[in-house]
């Protein structure tokens, strides 16, 4: 098996990606061979899961939800199994339970836990919910996709690389809202650009 | 997750307010609805609804039991509900909580109430009666699992064959016709959040809204009814929903089955 | 395994449907039929009708079967009070139902990557909707094809299938009649990448060289139903559909 043949394939859980152990994420190594331990499109040496949970990592920006305010600061659901915290000491405004906020995740401890910064409270709008694995392509190359979608519709969108999207603003949120969905659908085929665009224009 | 509700309801008041749904739907607008008739073969009835992304099978058998004392000429129909924990993340396993007893007993009253099947039919002799079970078995919750149930539970019984009774057993496998169904009963529920009243509760909307109406109706009167949720509504809410669900109701019997 | 009544299961080396000793009924599969739960597969496989669902991986609760190391895996095998061709089924697990999820889960531990999620559970819902001999093969396969369309890390795609002895001679995948009438049934699920047996069962009779057959059998037989999950899960993404529904072939 080669790199080549797997190229641009859908891959399945426990299927060989190379004869000699690799450092590939979302892949495992088993004697001296690498595996991979999810359905994922393989492409450049590199494996993208096609669905999965939200694993953060340092630096991500996500949208997340004030579940609860504690004395040192604040519980923040992140669509995340780890629980994430926000620390008081990291921010200067004060939030209440419900809230939706954008942030950046500081660091993420052994046990999985999350620790927030910078973050900032969103203006009033809805939250749509998405497989965090899709958001590269909700974004775009450059902000392309999202770009297209703000114009078209009007509204502030805030992506979260939890996969959590806040749609703000006056515009035309249905529509947003669908659109978003149609790439998270789409998120795997080529020439999506276009037909988002389509789409957009169409309505 | 209470205060992900506390963000629906704040946005979806919003829309309501302007007399707009999250979906695009107008007021008084069903999601997509999908029957199918007779999916399972061991049960001697089945179907499945689906109601936008909220689906639905019901399970229906026969067995025989000892009637009722008070009505010894009657055969039994016993309702039950599973929320199935593959449903929804809301659901857990265990015995039926308060929901799906009301689920239940919603649909049942429905049924019974107008008589749909004849239950003096299922008398087989002096203390030997013909029991129907009918089992609702909710698959995807996304909202209105009354309706949904209620749908799944009529094409069911109306797809149902009879079993066949020799000597007082019932002959697994063979059938005697279909079942009688008197009358196709069907529900309409409404949500309501400050003074709107709307038809088809999501489950966003289930969520976010202050109280629930039930209307199960034959083609002209009104059989079973429940109203849930802390909220409440006017004597004009109710007969206009009423109304609603006459009009609605012809639509929806004519997605049933035969 | 009772003899009284017993039909002839193999004649002139067809079995009672028709098949050959080493013929599969016919299976199909569809993953994603659920909206909610986060991987979902629905199976066919002769007349057994069955949903699997997947959630997680979620904070686990209660906390204290919470694990610091890895995720606990939760299982619940189901039968439908209508599922059977005889009389209604009485509500809640019984003690087989039971057995089986106990059985179902510890296949998928070894499989699934736990400790990528520590303090967390996945839970796998089995739902059998009609029930027709070999339920729990067809519950293992389903679920491990909602688990990979939930996108749990897996070290690999598992399935499983029975084999069983009738009339002297073993055949792989007893269809309901040969469970009822067969002399022994061994069912079995393998990892296809390592050749490991992740679940194993067996009541009846069998000789070392009966075994030997029906682990022949049963690894030729697990090939096939590899090939479907694949072709299941690939569906997916090559045909993608909007909506999510549960369609029942008659």
């Amino acid at each position: 098996m080669n790199g080549d043949e797997l190229e641009g394939r859908i891959v399945m859980p426990g299927e060989l990606l190379s004869d000699k152990p690799e450092r590939i994420s979302y892949a495992f190594v088993d004697k001296g061979k690498t595996y991979s331990t999810v359905v994922g499109l393989f492409s450049n040496g590199k494996l993208v899961p096609l669905e999965g949970p939200y694993e953060p990592v340092p630096e991500d920006v996500v949208v997340g939800i004030i579940t609860e305010v504690k004395f040192a600061g604040y519980s923040v659901e992140v669509n995340s199994p780890f629980p994430a915290f926000l620390s008081s000491r990291e921010i200067r405004e004060k939030f209440e339970m419900g809230d939706a906020i954008l942030a950046k995740v500081l660091f993420v401890d052994e046990v999985r836990s999350i620790e927030l910064a910078d973050a900032k409270k969103l203006p009033p709008g809805r939250l749509v919910k998405v497989s965090s694995v899709k958001v590269p392509r909700i974004i775009g190359k450059k902000n392309s996709m999202i770009d297209m979608i703000k114009s078209a519709t009007k509204c502030e969108i805030f992506v979260g690389r939890n996969g959590y999207i806040w749609i703000a603003g006056s515009g035309n949120a249905n529509l947003a809202e669908k659109a978003i969905r149609l790439v998270e659908i789409q998120a795997h085929t080529s020439g999506l650009t276009d037909r988002i665009a389509a789409f957009l224009r169409g309505k | 997750m209470d205060s992900l509700n506390e963000i629906k309801r704040d946005s979806l008041s919003a829309l309501l307010a302007a007399g707009k749904r999250a979906d695009g739907r107008g007021m008084l607008d069903y999601r997509k609805i999908a029957i199918q008739p007779a999916p399972l073969q061991n049960a001697e009835g089945s179907a499945i609804a689906a109601i936008g992304k909220s689906q639905v099978m019901a399970g229906i058998k026969f067995d025989i039991a000892e009637p009722f004392a008070d009505r010894p000429n009657e055969g039994v129909l016993s309702t039950s509900a599973d929320l199935l924990p593959l449903a929804s993340h809301l659901f857990e396993s265990g015995p039926p909580g308060d929901d799906s007893i009301e689920l239940a007993r919603v649909v049942d009253r429905g049924i019974r109430s107008a008589n749909v099947v004849d239950l003096e039919s299922f008398f087989i002799e002096d203390g030997k009666v013909l029991a129907l079970y009918l089992d609702i078995y909710v698959l995807d919750h996304d909202g209105n699992l009354i309706d949904c149930s209620a749908l799944a539970s009529m094409a069911a019984l109306l797809s149902a064959r009879m079993p066949k009774i020799e000597g007082g057993k019932i002959i697994r496998g063979e059938f005697s016709g279909k079942l009688k169904v008197n009358e196709k009963v069907v529900s309409c529920t409404f949500g309501k959040l400050g003074e709107k009243v709307f038809l088809d509760p999501s489950l966003d909307e289930e969520k976010g809204m202050d109280a629930r109406l039930t209307l199960s109706t034959t083609p002209s009167h009104l059989c079973a009814a429940q109203k849930g949720g802390w909220g409440t509504f006017l004597e004009k809410d109710i007969l206009d929903a009423f109304d609603i669900a006459l009009q609605k109701g012809k639509e929806l019997r004519a997605l049933l089955p035969g | 395994m009772s003899s009284a009544g017993k039909p002839a299961l193999l004649v002139d080396g067809k079995r009672l449907d028709g098949r050959g000793l080493e013929d599969l009924r016919e299976i199909k599969i569809v993953a994603r039929v659920l909206n909610d739960a986060d991987g979902s597969a629905y199976i066919e496989w002769g007349k057994n009708k069955i949903l699997a669902g997947v959630y997680g991986p979620s904070e686990c609760i209660p906390r204290h079967d919470q694990s610091l190391y890895r995720a606990v895996v939760r299982c619940r095998y189901n039968m439908a009070p209508f599922s059977g061709m005889e009389e209604h089924g009485k509500s809640g697990p019984s003690r087989r139902s039971k057995e089986l999820s106990k059985v179902i889960k510890e296949a998928f531990e070894n499989v699934i990557v736990l400790e990528n999620f520590p303090k967390t559970q996945i839970e796998i819902f089995v739902e059998v909707l009609q029930s027709d001999g070999g339920t729990r093969c067809a519950a293992v396969t389903a679920a491990a094809v909602a688990l990979a369309d939930a996108g749990i890390p897996m070290k690999d795609l598992i399935n499983a299938v029975a084999v069983c002895k009738i009339d002297g001679q073993m055949a792989v995948d007893p269809a309901k009649e040969e469970d009822n009438y067969g002399e022994s049934d061994m069912p079995i699920a393998f990892s296809p990448r390592t050749g490991e047996i992740l679940l194993f069962q067996m009541d009846g009779m069998l000789s070392k060289d009966e075994i030997e057959k029906g682990f022949a059998l049963a690894r030729k037989a697990s090939e096939k139903i590899r090939k479907l999950q694949v072709e299941a899960i690939k569906k997916v993404y090559e045909e993608p559909r909007e909506e999510r529904f549960l369609v029942i072939s008659k």
